[in-house]
């Protein structure tokens, strides 16, 4: 038995030396941790358990039977996060490049399965050359049973993937399926078609981090949600976005007690609102100062900048924040923010996160650009997101909410459970300008002074209709409210929605445009 | 719009220029927005196509674009002088706000590309930085 032991340990060892020294230390000259090291720093010390070690891959052509692949190219296994059990997979690249064959595949679906099977959430680790050619198609069927778990898994568990080398081809759809997607600057790309195909086909000169690093994922593409520069900073981001996460869609976020009351009123909320409805200001403030302790968490920060998106805690419950950015290109609403908004109001809705919504938007952003690009289309997946969320949904109105982007931003009419607005808040079917030269065109036209009427009529019309008022008395709008008392009124209604309990219609699935 | 067929180092390129109506602000600011409007586009390289690398006509430049379509009310910076990410280059009136253009990175103003006061669209450079 003794000697079975040794045998075992001495296997043991083999795999867990990876691709060898010499592949090692060239990955730690890239300034990148091995698949091993990046699963050490985000696992609570010594609580990961390693599966399938002993996995080989049984291909033999092209030369693939004198290949040995410790471990197969991935690491898998499951452990602790802040005392909380996930699944993880790495990919090794020190293994064949990482190189994803069948028995690769089959080990991360593994993961994946047992995750579902357990209802944690399953973190990826992607650093990998792509197929492992000499497995044919092998390897590709290992890409779609991976892509196959990722949408059972979808809305089930929290879907987390960390890119932190080579992720191109066919390999990139599996993050893309994932929540959320990370990367770390200058050591990761993700791409369909990399450089060298680029150029043959097409001419164009690009080098790969221009082509699919961190910063074009992070703020053009909006492929990527996070982008840290280092892979140590990228693996605290991970671990913060799971702070705020439940386990799986049947269970609720975890509370984390702030210590920040409830009733904590603040009177300079009313200062951060410019006297000009022309003027910006930024909405994170505001984010900053209703929330617990100042501390949010933003999703996509550099991508649709006019829109925000984060995570924050009220009262020490996550919720998932969805605010116009008046900073930023007046907050309108364009193509990207639909998209960036869409698909988090999903993400909460699915694992069970309020939702609230700071509305401050010039409206929908005008151009042929737009129109062309399908902002009907992507703005409709806007109301389709919010009207389908069963989770409780409070809205506060702070300036401007005209026409489509006030019905939009989570308005009494999509399903909001309460709405309440600040007393500046202008909520109305347009803005003042555009409403008084079409109310009044004949009397403008014909007025012996056409632009003092006009003046007139204009703020004849601000006073009238700019306010919250109109939508008070129609009960779209529950409350105006004091904004020094916006947070302890967010949380009464937050407390208030405890119960909530929503049930669409019984139907296999909603047809979202896409 | 007007267009050229120019030749770098053997290499001819199709450049579509643009005038730009406000390119009569000041006489500096004419020549990088107009070539910068242009996308230079390799029509049949002659010898190697590893060499339509080299794209000779863009500058170097960052520009700084309309985000939307509007009006620039001012800029808040001088050409030649040196600026800080984030820091506030422009005031362009959209969507009945004014909105701060600021600096995507540090960099010195090389030119003011449109006048106060007038009317851009999305895209349309409004200032260069070097």
């Amino acid at each position: 038995m003794e000697e079975k032991i040794r045998k075992l340990g001495e296997r043991r060892g083999k795999v867990l030396e990876g691709g060898g020294l010499k592949r090692v230390v060239a990955q730690h000259e890239k300034g990148k941790m091995t698949a091993r090291e990046r699963i050490a720093a985000l696992l609570d010390p010594g609580s990961f358990v390693e599966l399938d070690a002993f996995v080989e891959h049984r291909c033999a052509e092209l030369g693939m039977d004198e290949v040995v692949a410790p471990g197969e190219g991935v690491v898998i296994g499951y452990g602790l996060v802040d005392g909380r059990q996930v699944f993880v997979f790495a990919q090794d690249f020190t293994v064949i490049g990482g190189s994803l064959g069948e028995a690769h595949a089959k080990k991360i679906c593994k993961a994946m399965d047992m995750a579902m099977k357990v209802g944690v959430p399953c973190i990826g680790i992607e650093d990998s050359g792509g197929a492992r050619i000499q497995e044919g198609v092998d390897a590709l069927a290992g890409y779609g049973d991976i892509f196959y778990r990722n949408t059972l898994a979808s809305g089930v568990i929290p879907q987390i993937s960390a890119i932190m080398g080579p992720c191109a081809g066919g390999a990139v759809y599996s993050p893309a399926l994932t929540d959320f997607v990370f990367m770390t600057d200058k050591t990761s790309n993700m791409f369909i078609t990399g450089p060298q195909v680029i150029k043959a086909v097409t001419g164009e000169d690009v080098t790969a981090e221009a082509l699919g690093g961190a910063t074009v994922h992070a703020a053009t593409s909006g492929v990527a949600h996070f982008a840290f520069p280092d892979e140590a900073a990228t693996v605290a981001g991970i671990k913060k976005l799971l702070s705020y996460l439940p386990q799986n869609n049947v269970e609720d976020p975890p509370l984390v007690d702030s210590g920040d009351p409830a009733s904590r009123s603040d009177p300079g909320l009313a200062d951060l609102m410019p006297d000009l409805p022309n003027k910006p200001y930024d909405i994170r403030d505001v984010i900053a100062r209703v929330f617990d302790s100042g501390d949010y968490f933003e999703v996509q920060p550099l991508y649709a900048m006019n829109m925000v998106t984060c995570f924050a805690r009220l009262c020490g419950r996550t919720v998932g924040i969805v605010a116009n950015q008046p900073k930023i290109m007046a907050g309108v609403l364009d193509i990207n923010a639909s998209d960036k908004a869409a698909r988090f109001i999903r993400f909460c809705d699915a694992f069970n996160i309020p939702l609230v919504t700071l509305v401050d938007t010039s409206g929908y952003l005008p151009g042929v650009g737009q129109e062309h690009g399908g902002v009907i289309r992507h703005g409709a997946k806007i109301l389709y997101a919010y009207s389908e969320a069963t989770v409780p949904k409070l809205t506060v109105i702070l300036r401007k909410a005209y026409g489509g982007a006030y019905i939009a931003m989570c308005s009494r009419h999509l399903g909001a459970d309460q709405v309440f607005a600040w007393p500046s808040a202008e909520i109305a079917v347009m803005g003042p300008d555009g409403a008084a030269n079409i109310i009044f065109k004949r009397e403008i036209d014909e007025a012996a002074d056409p632009a003092a009427l006009r003046k007139a009529k204009i703020a004849e019309y601000k006073a009238e209709f700019a306010n919250p008022y109109k939508a008070a008395r129609r009960g779209y709008v529950d409350d105006v409210i004091d904004p020094s008392e916006t947070r302890s009124r967010l949380a009464a209604a937050l407390a208030m929605l405890g119960g909530k309990r929503e049930r669409g219609p019984s139907r296999k699935h909603g047809n979202m445009p896409m | 719009m007007k267009s050229y067929k120019i030749t770098v180092d053997g290499q001819s390129y199709d450049v579509t220029v643009e005038e730009l109506g406000a390119a009569a602000a000041g006489p500096a600011q004419a020549k990088p927005a107009a070539v910068a409007g242009a996308r230079p586009a390799p029509v049949s390289p002659p010898g190697s196509a590893a060499s339509a690398g080299a794209a000779p006509v863009v500058a170097g430049a960052a520009q700084v674009k309309a985000p939307m379509p509007g009006t620039l009310l001012s800029y808040k910076v001088a050409v030649g002088q040196a600026v800080k990410r984030g820091e506030v280059l422009l005031i362009l009136e959209a969507m009945k706000m004014e909105n701060e253009i600021v600096a995507p990175g540090d960099g010195v103003v090389k030119a003011l590309c449109v006048a106060e006061g007038a009317s851009v669209n999305t895209g349309d450079p409004l200032i260069e930085l070097g």
